[in-house]
């Protein structure tokens, strides 16, 4: 203490900037961490929290997926003795239509029952929670809502209300008011509560329930109630506790989350470097001081605790600021995450507040300071190293680090040598696949500093070109001190492999998707009951399917049944058409199987289609027998045909609907494929449809052009939050560059003095320092190019093996890579417009002070 | 013991007597002997329900009842008919001798019938003070009574008697306290009890003899626990008159 007090404290305050940068480095990564996973656990706290306070003392709750279920299901769980209450509920997220207000949840349930399992009424008793509780039964628009909800809307009881419903708008009349409390806190208070049979007209649910909620019986464990509960219901249905289907919702994210890890853990790595570059410049700066330590009597151990004391110091610095600004973060970031999550799974949530998880904060913390420490353990051994006789003597320094180089060089070839086995002897194992990865990224960051000094002396003639004089001695800078630039270089690297792999597989994504909207996605209008098509909360009727098609200028109308069904626990997507319409104008690319025989199968019952996703995610092939757990039991059918189909993240399966309605007993719709006569005008069609339809039935009629357009959206809003992710891992490389460059200028204040006083002209010291900044991020780039194309490749092969199972064609983002090399060597440039003053700015002075 | 708020019939005790009041009897014989004495073909009223919330906040409804069989083994519809927003809702009750009956509701502005779970029959009949098990018919065999003593209640000798639910009988309650009048045999008041906390205390009052079957024509329902009172007043009421078998059907309730 008294060591970091005495001389660590005074070296920080005389560094003040580059304390500062150092510390910023760690604050970054830290920030981003804490930001992103602060954002998305937010949302996912939302919907826990949502779940949670709407279960009340429900204890289990009964589901099929998002498909629902047919009524008869509720009196085979109310027969168990098991059970003291079940209660059917349908759930549903509303547009409020109100400025401000956003979405309202719509609780679905039987109050004649329900209110064994939810707290409606208040607390005193004297009043009612509904003004008449038989007119609220007898009449459909009758709504509760929470007194949060009636007084920011100024609604009382019989005032209406006009919400969207699967008949259009209608006027609902509030009924009943709920007391503040657990439920009404659910959904941010936007909560309402309807007659379950009402909603299931209202949303067009035909007589199906999405849920039971059940409370156990006295003296029955909750294990034997679920355990009698999924022996009577079969494998089609979940039997979980309420945190259990929450947790469903955490599966659905987990492509989601694993990106945000792996960003996450790529910012801090980069952070780590700069880190890493700092204690490595202090170390060198400070090798005198060392060197005086030491022959006071300073131990090696003793030296190695300042510096790595150093570092838990600037860690939980950098650390407590980065868990500020990754709240600030996370509050901007969290609307953005949970309009992504609304557009790509149809899952509205609404996070009012900033959830942040102490572990989470305390994690963060710890990683923090932890990556402070690994990155400044190699400077701290090797100032403990420092020979406080050779400490003094001049040109020791360089010989230690020619010996290190080659060392250095030797391990990363064998790295090298060992992830390109992996590569290709490695064949399906993740193992080798991920160690291959790592091992390739370790083998570039050890070559950084030679290939830094290569691309330095390699660039030298280009700069004396440009510069003579103020290009030579930038050159010269690099290639006397690698030292000093190696780990920004790295830096700058990494964040530049980052873009291109990230960006690679956004961009090498869009093609793919492309063709698979020309193959798939090729009806002249689509028909939804909502806005995305991914919300699956309103539905239609399948007697619609003729009203459309008795409309003129209609060809054909196709209806599509999708829900999410869970499979080996995972939850995919069943898309259910009818096949053989389907067939006769779609092409999708296939993987595997004959296509006329595909189609023929799956439209007679007998068989399914998979994507290539899902057989590749769950090691599905042609042939296999896909069981899935359905409502009315294990469904069995073959799997004649793999194609490329991008509808779901976790894989999806075709079948025809005249399958799902005999297993699901459900025959609504979500959407309708709607393809014109030749020469039949779009907007004619859409106009007509909406006009005949429109009155009676919320719909939305969408172009092709516009779907197109809102999947490319939600693609672009995917890869969004990665951008953001990058961007912040350039700005820490950008800051990388500004403490190499104040560095390089303090260590050459001499030298600058000299050139000064023999007439150099600030203009050229200038010069001397932006070319310098610009040479630094010319090598970052190439190099980080160079990396990238490997970490693309690796990244695609992750995104196929365990992200989302999607096979995309590697191709190197060349527009990228072009955008990239000005905006880099910008922000280069940009980060020596302070240092390049300070050098032109110091005193002469005090620079020739030691002459 | 007859849960006997909505169907009048069990109230209605006939003054033929098989046993003399001034005989000395057991619980049972009293409660069977009164069954015996509202055995009717089938009965119909008008009903006005009034709930007086503790707020002091009142509202008011009307419907038609209309009931063939009796005690156990029947079948009731109960029709709204006022205030509007309930008009044509209805409760199709079927009681069975030796299990808990089977209800259902229909209402007309969803077009269609919802069951009333079993486990649902201890919550309040639609805001009232009476629970849906209240509207059910039991047979004499479903409790096991006991004789408490005598006590007068409204100016009338009773006997007072607890019947508590056999156990393979399904309620909410676990005993009653029953007053019987001595000279007529009919329910001067129930006292329900949850445990040891008595939840609800129903009246009959106004009781006059209806084609040879003593009926209460008020009956008040005391929730102790909610501070509230529901009072039921009877109209036009007639016992065996001639109703179809086939009135009574979800098919039925659906159509009218």
């Amino acid at each position: 203490m008294i060591l970091l007090r005495l001389i660590s404290w005074q070296y920080a305050r005389r560094h003040v900037l580059r304390t500062a940068l150092t510390v910023a480095g760690i604050a970054l990564g830290v920030a981003v961490l804490v930001g992103m996973h602060t954002a998305n656990q937010s949302v996912l706290h939302a919907f826990h929290q949502t779940v949670d306070r709407i279960a009340g003392r429900t204890q289990l709750q009964v589901w099929s997926g998002d498909s629902g279920f047919e009524e008869a299901v509720l009196e085979r769980v109310q027969s168990l003795p098991e059970v003291r209450v079940a209660a059917p509920v349908i759930e549903a997220v509303l547009s409020t239509g109100r400025t401000g207000q956003g979405s309202l949840l719509i609780l679905g349930v039987d109050m004649t029952g329900d209110q064994g399992l939810r707290e409606y009424e208040f607390e005193n008793g004297e009043q009612e929670v509904v003004d008449d509780p038989l007119v609220f039964l007898a009449q459909p628009d009758s709504l509760i809502v929470t007194r949060e909800f009636a007084e920011r809307n100024g609604l009382g009881i019989q005032s209406r209300l006009p919400l969207e419903t699967a008949e259009g708008v209608k006027q609902f009349v509030v009924r009943g008011i709920m007391r503040s409390g657990g439920l009404t806190s659910a959904y941010g208070g936007n909560l309402a509560v309807m007659d379950v049979y009402a909603a299931q007209k209202v949303f067009g649910r035909g007589r199906h329930f999405d849920r039971i909620d059940v409370a156990v019986r006295d003296g029955v464990a909750i294990e034997q109630c679920q355990a009698a509960l999924e022996k009577a219901l079969g494998p089609g249905f979940q039997v979980k506790p309420p945190a259990g289907r929450a947790a469903q919702f955490d599966s659905v994210l987990r492509v989601y989350t694993m990106t945000l890890n792996l960003s996450s853990v790529f910012a801090l790595f980069i952070g780590m470097f700069i880190i890493y570059n700092a204690f490595a410049i202090a170390v060198t700066e400070r090798r005198t001081e060392i060197g005086i330590l030491r022959a006071l009597g300073a131990t090696q151990g003793q030296v190695r605790a300042l510096f790595v004391g150093e570092s838990v110091a600037a860690g939980l610095a950098g650390a407590g600021l980065g868990l500020g600004f990754g709240i600030l973060l996370a509050r901007s970031a969290v609307g953005y995450m949970g309009s992504l999550l609304h557009g790509a799974y149809g899952v509205t949530q609404r996070a009012q507040e900033i959830s942040a998880d102490p572990a989470l904060l305390l994690g963060a913390m710890g990683i923090g300071v932890a990556t402070s420490v690994i990155a400044a353990w190699i400077p701290a051994r090797n100032a403990a190293r420092v020979d406080p006789v050779k400490a003094l003597q001049k040109g020791k320094y360089q010989v230690l680090s020619a010996g290190e180089n080659r060392a250095r060089r030797r391990v990363a070839a064998a790295l090298a040598a060992i992830s390109i086995g992996c590569l290709l002897m490695g064949g399906d194992s993740s193992v080798a696949l991920y160690t291959g990865y790592l091992l390739s990224v370790a083998a570039a960051l050890l070559l950084t500093p030679t290939l830094a000094v290569w691309l330095a002396r390699a660039l030298r003639p280009a700069l004396r070109w440009i510069r003579p004089v103020e290009g030579a001695l930038a050159a010269d800078s690099l290639l006397q001190s690698p030292r000093r630039t190696s780990a920004t270089v790295a830096a700058l690297m990494l964040s530049v492999a980052m873009v291109i792999g990230m960006g690679g597989v956004a961009r090498t994504s869009y093609r793919p998707i492309v063709d698979w909207m020309d193959a798939a996605l090729n009806p002249d209008l689509f028909i939804t009951g909502t806005e995305t098509l991914a919300d699956r909360t309103f539905r239609f009727p399948s007697s619609m399917t003729r009203d459309l098609e008795q409309a003129p200028g209609i060809e054909m109308v196709q209806s599509v049944r999708t829900a999410r069904v869970i499979f080996r626990q995972t939850p995919i997507l069943v898309v259910a058409v009818e096949v053989a319409r389907v067939a006769r104008k779609v092409k999708a690319r296939v993987i595997a199987g004959d296509r006329d025989r595909m189609y023929r199968l799956a439209a007679e019952g007998k068989a399914v289609i998979i994507s290539e996703n899902l057989a590749e995610l769950q090691r599905l092939s042609l042939g296999d027998t896909l069981e899935l757990a359905t409502p009315g039991g294990v469904l069995r059918l073959p799997i004649e045909g793999i194609t490329r189909d991008f509808s779901d993240q976790q894989g999806s399966v075709l079948m025809d609907k005249a399958v799902f309605e005999r297993w699901w007993s459900d025959d609504t719709v979500n959407v309708f494929r709607v393809y014109l006569e030749p020469g039949a005008d779009a907007q004619d069609a859409k106009r007509q449809i909406l006009e005949k339809f429109g009155a009676e039935r919320r719909l939305f009629v969408l172009s092709n052009q516009e779907v197109r357009g809102y999947i490319l959206r939600v693609v672009d809003q995917w890869f969004g939050i990665t951008y953001v992710q990058v961007a912040v891992a350039v700005l820490v490389a950008v800051l990388g560059i500004v403490n190499t460059l104040t560095v390089s200028i303090t260590d050459r204040r001499r030298e600058i003095g000299v050139l000064r006083a023999v007439g150099g002209l600030r203009r050229q010291i200038r010069y001397t320092v932006w070319i310098e900044a610009v040479s630094i991020g010319c090598i970052g780039v190439a190099l980080g190019l160079a990396l990238g194309a490997v970490n693309l490749y690796y990244t695609l092969e992750m995104t196929r093996r365990d992200f989302s199972g999607m096979r995309f064609d590697y191709e190197f983002p060349g527009a990228i890579a072009l955008a990239l090399g000005p905006v880099i060597l910008a922000a280069a440039l940009f980060s020596a417009l302070w240092p390049a003053e300070a050098a032109v700015r110091g005193s002469l002075v005090e620079a020739l002070e030691y002459e | 013991m007859s849960r006997v708020a909505i169907n009048g019939a069990a109230v209605c005790f006939s003054l033929s007597l098989a046993l003399t009041p001034s005989q000395a009897q057991d619980a049972r014989q009293i409660v069977e002997q009164a069954q015996k004495r509202t055995q009717t073909r089938s009965q119909r009223y008008q009903g006005t329900l009034q709930v007086m919330q503790r707020s002091g906040k009142t509202s008011e409804k009307r419907w038609r009842y209309e009931r063939i069989g009796s005690h156990g083994n029947s079948k009731a519809v109960l029709r709204f008919t006022a205030p509007a927003e309930v008009k044509g809702v209805a409760l199709l009750v079927v009681n069975h001798p030796d299990r808990a009956s089977d209800q259902w509701m229909w209402a007309p502005a969803i077009n269609r019938e919802r069951r009333i779970a079993l486990q649902d029959r201890a919550t309040r009949f639609f805001g009232t003070d009476f629970s849906f098990e209240d509207l059910e018919e039991r047979d004499v065999d479903q409790f096991d009574y006991r004789l408490l003593g005598d006590e007068i209640v409204e100016g009338a000798a009773c006997w007072r008697l607890e019947s508590r639910p056999k156990q393979s009988k399904t309620s909410q309650y676990s005993r009653s306290v029953v007053w019987v009048r001595k000279d007529d045999y009919a329910f001067a008041r129930i006292e329900s009890y949850v445990q040891e906390q008595m939840v609800r205390r129903l009246d009959y009052t106004q009781i006059e003899n209806i084609q040879g079957v003593p009926t209460a024509r008020v009956m008040g329902m005391h929730d102790l626990r909610r501070q509230s009172r529901t009072v039921l007043k009877l109209e036009k009421l007639e016992y065996n008159v001639a109703l179809p078998d086939e009135a009574f059907t979800l098919q039925a309730m659906r159509r009218e």
